[in-house]
């Protein structure tokens, strides 16, 4: 079937759902469609990857990328653009061009041992918001109410993809959320509808299913992965409540970034791909399901 | 003085309501819209907030009294009472405006609406019966502060336990609702202060006028804030709540609420000119059942800085002046040395810009879709809106000609639309309308082109938006469906 080399990579499944969270947020709850602005994250972040994978290769075997080489790039440039879609304001294109840039050449310019640091979408994000002063986050653009929805779409996207790291998501959902309920349940006696509205924010379940959970940007190692999950949770809920930083998985994710190569280090395992490595020459997958390349 | 816990004071109306509301808000197509509105205003900049709360407390000021959680205590020098008419010209400027232009002769006429905001002071108002404010249990609530302001008396409370707070309250004459206690709890647990207020007789007799002016305050804490769970605690219904929120940014967004745009440049018939705060209650009425009512409503948002001479389009009232700007608490304007805030330790580099944006946010709260406190942030958002209708005046005289002819073809047209834009903005049936439209509005109009002729015509249309979300979801279904499929089959 035409359609299997499209789906044998998961990363046509993610593209699929951030589109659909941004037609929610167009046709349902009314935001300004800024096709301006998304067409310029989208087109500075193919235009930045072509032209990285155009200079990598010269520099490094002195031709030019080979056409799967490129097209292996394309999702990745798009996920990104919709991540910045779908978090990131700003009333100016050119600060939206340079989001779009930063995202896309940190994961060609900051590397260790052969893996990007930053998930170029929260760096981005954040690299535009300090910089520039122009942008922001809209952490009450989803409103509380759309709640199922988010749900429904997120667990789909990973049972259907199973590339998403669910024991990432559940680490850092289970933590944040837990500390606030001890938080604000527990200790300051709000009742309980009050920490449900904290949870249920779209913003943070979007960061947890969507932003974390990037399988290139976390650590090999499930058991790293968990602790990994767990500390961004308890450094982000110390500084949204005791510090009152609206946005702060976002930047705690960025900050503690750089701990994955030490992370990496300590817990060996298998380094993630997005494609199986003979997905274009080899024999037919039966599976879609990422594989592992050995180091 | 601990500066941890940090809600900023505001809002709420607790226990026997003896304030009157005069506002002259109309109902016409179901009783839900509330005459109850809070007016506050808050300036924000670094860390430092500004709160001004409205007082039109009505009744005999001896059984005026108020409570709002506060991050700090408040020295003497934090709380002013400012002149109460800077909140009418606030509102007559931001407020949704309807604009009017003739076919003809596009010259341009702004009538003025007077938004009725029966304000009330974001605060617990409770009923005192004795200004005997003296008698305190000590060993659960302490008085951190008094001091006297205007024509107010100030205590400043601190508490152990939100039991030992009530009960101190209700000791001194203060009413608090019952289920009060829920709240005061963990905002006690917070950290908070109490901002307590009553009206002193002697001063007040000394300023020989029938009102109380509005309290302001201001602090340093890095959360911006209204808390208006307080006011909810005996709660019979929604509550409406204006910001007038003023940065050097641009424009304030809440945080843990959704925030949407009211609509806005709609053509609507001419004759919403005669009841225009009885459509726009509707209006924002049938918006916010349609938003699912946890929404912070957007309704005007520009840039006001003294050197911005173009403030608005059209603008329906005389811009706040400089004066009326740092009487709000827009403390980087005006003269540097502005002995009331001089001493205010703002960390927060000031960088000598004057620029001032106003945000005008519209809140309907109830204790069921707002379980939390309000939450703000600023943004470098600058850009500009407001609720703005338009009613157009048909050309007048003879139009046998051919092109008076399709003239009034489009004509009719566009009368139809507007009567469509009316019920669909205000989610009423057409037939509400009947009256407006046959009264003697445009009896010099042809005939077929009236109102009145063309109500009948258009059918009442309801806006199917709420099936949006429906839709998503059996898309999503539909795709997540198809894709397990093809995996389950094999097929990828």
């Amino acid at each position: 079937m035409f359609l299997s080399p499209l789906f044998k990579d998961a990363r046509y499944f993610q593209i699929i759902f951030q589109f659909e969270f941004l037609a929610y947020g167009i046709l349902s709850l009314g935001w300004n469609a800024e096709w301006a602005l998304y067409l310029t994250y989208l087109g500075v972040s193919i235009g930045t990857q072509l032209i990285a994978e155009t200079i990598l290769s010269r520099i490094k075997n002195n031709t030019y990328p080979s056409a799967a080489k490129i097209k292996n790039g394309f999702p990745s440039a798009i996920i990104s653009s919709m991540g910045l879609c779908l978090l990131l304001k700003t009333n100016e294109l050119p600060v939206a061009a340079l989001a779009a840039f930063i995202s896309i050449a940190s994961k060609y310019i900051i590397r260790i041992n052969g893996k990007h640091i930053f998930n170029p979408s929260a760096l981005g994000i954040v690299a535009a918001v300090l910089l520039t002063g122009k942008a922001w986050i809209s952490p009450g653009q989803w409103g509380s109410g759309a709640v199922i929805l988010f749900s429904v779409l997120c667990l789909g996207f990973i049972i259907t993809t199973k590339v998403q790291k669910l024991d990432t998501s559940i680490a850092f959902l289970g933590t944040f959320g837990g500390l606030l309920f001890i938080r604000q349940v527990m200790y300051l006696g709000w009742p309980i509808d009050f920490f449900v509205q904290s949870i249920s924010t779209g913003s943070l379940l979007l960061f947890s299913f969507f932003m974390i959970t990037d399988p290139k940007t976390t650590p090999n190692h499930s058991i790293a992965r968990i602790v990994w999950a767990i500390l961004v949770a308890a450094v982000a809920f110390y500084f949204a409540t005791f510090k009152f930083i609206n946005t702060a998985p976002v930047w705690v994710l960025v900050a503690m970034q750089p701990l994955v190569p030490l992370l990496d280090k300590l817990f060996k395992a298998k380094r993630f791909s997005w494609m199986p490595h003979n997905v274009f020459t080899g024999p037919k997958e039966k599976t879609y399901k990422a594989v592992v390349i050995p180091k | 003085m601990k500066k941890k816990l940090i809600i900023i004071g505001a809002a709420i109306v607790a226990a026997p309501l003896i304030m009157s509301f005069c506002g002259f808000y109309v109902s016409k197509a179901d009783g839900t819209l509330k005459n109850k509105t809070s007016q506050v205003i808050l300036v924000r900049d670094g860390n430092k907030t500004v709160i001004t709360m409205y007082n039109d407390f009505k009744g005999d000021t001896k059984d005026f009294a108020m409570v709002v959680p506060v991050p700090v205590v408040l020295r003497k020098d934090q709380v002013k009472v400012v002149d109460q008419s800077i909140f009418q010209r606030l509102n007559d400027y931001s407020a949704p405006r309807l604009v009017e232009y003739w076919d003809q002769n596009p010259c341009n006429n702004y009538p003025s609406i007077s938004e009725a905001l029966a304000g009330k002071v974001a605060g617990v108002q409770v009923r005192s019966k004795s200004s005997n404010m003296d008698a305190m249990k000590e060993e659960k609530v302490k008085v951190e502060a008094r001091y006297i302001v205007g024509e107010y008396d100030i205590l400043i409370l601190s508490a152990k336990e939100s039991s030992g707070l009530k009960d101190w309250l209700n000791e001194n004459g203060y009413k608090i609702p019952e289920n009060a206690e829920e709240v005061l709890e963990p905002y006690i647990k917070s950290n908070l202060k109490f901002f307590v207020v009553k009206v002193n007789e002697k001063e007040k007799a000394k300023l020989n006028n029938n009102f109380l002016r509005p309290i302001q305050i201001n602090f340093n804490s890095p959360k911006f804030m209204l808390p208006i769970r307080l006011g909810m605690a005996n709660a019979d219904g929604d509550q409406d709540l204006v910001v007038y929120a003023f940065t050097r940014k641009g424009r304030i967004e809440c945080t843990n609420y959704r925030n949407a745009n009211i609509a806005t440049d709609k053509n609507v018939p001419l004759f919403v000119q005669k009841n225009f705060n009885s459509f726009y209650g509707n209006l924002f009425n049938h918006q916010w059942n349609n938003e699912d009512k946890a929404v912070a409503f957007l309704e005007y948002a520009w840039d006001v800085s003294p050197q911005n001479y173009y403030h608005c389009d059209p603008c329906i009232a005389t811009a706040p002046s400089e004066q009326d700007l740092v009487q709000s608490g827009v403390w980087w304007l005006g003269n540097k040395d502005w002995s009331d805030y001089s001493d205010v330790d703002n960390e927060e580099v000031d960088n000598g810009s004057k620029n001032v944006h106003f945000t005008r946010l519209h809140f309907r709260y109830n204790r069921r879709s707002f379980p939390q406190d309000l939450q703000f942030q600023v943004t470098p958002n600058t850009a500009t809106f407001q609720a703005r209708y338009i009613i157009t005046h048909p050309a007048t005289g003879d139009l046998s000609c051919d092109a008076g002819k399709k003239y009034l073809q489009d004509l009719k047209q566009r009368r139809k639309k507007e009567l469509e834009t009316l019920t669909v903005l205000t989610g009423t049936n057409i037939n509400n309308w009947q009256d407006d439209a046959t009264a003697k509005n445009d009896e010099e109009t042809n005939a077929e082109v009236q109102y009145a002729t063309l109500l009948p015509q258009v059918k009442s249309e309801t806006d199917d938006q709420k099936s949006l979300p429906a839709g998503m979801i059996i898309i999503s279904a539909v795709l997540l469906g198809g894709a397990g499929l093809m995996r389950w089959k094999g097929i990828v």
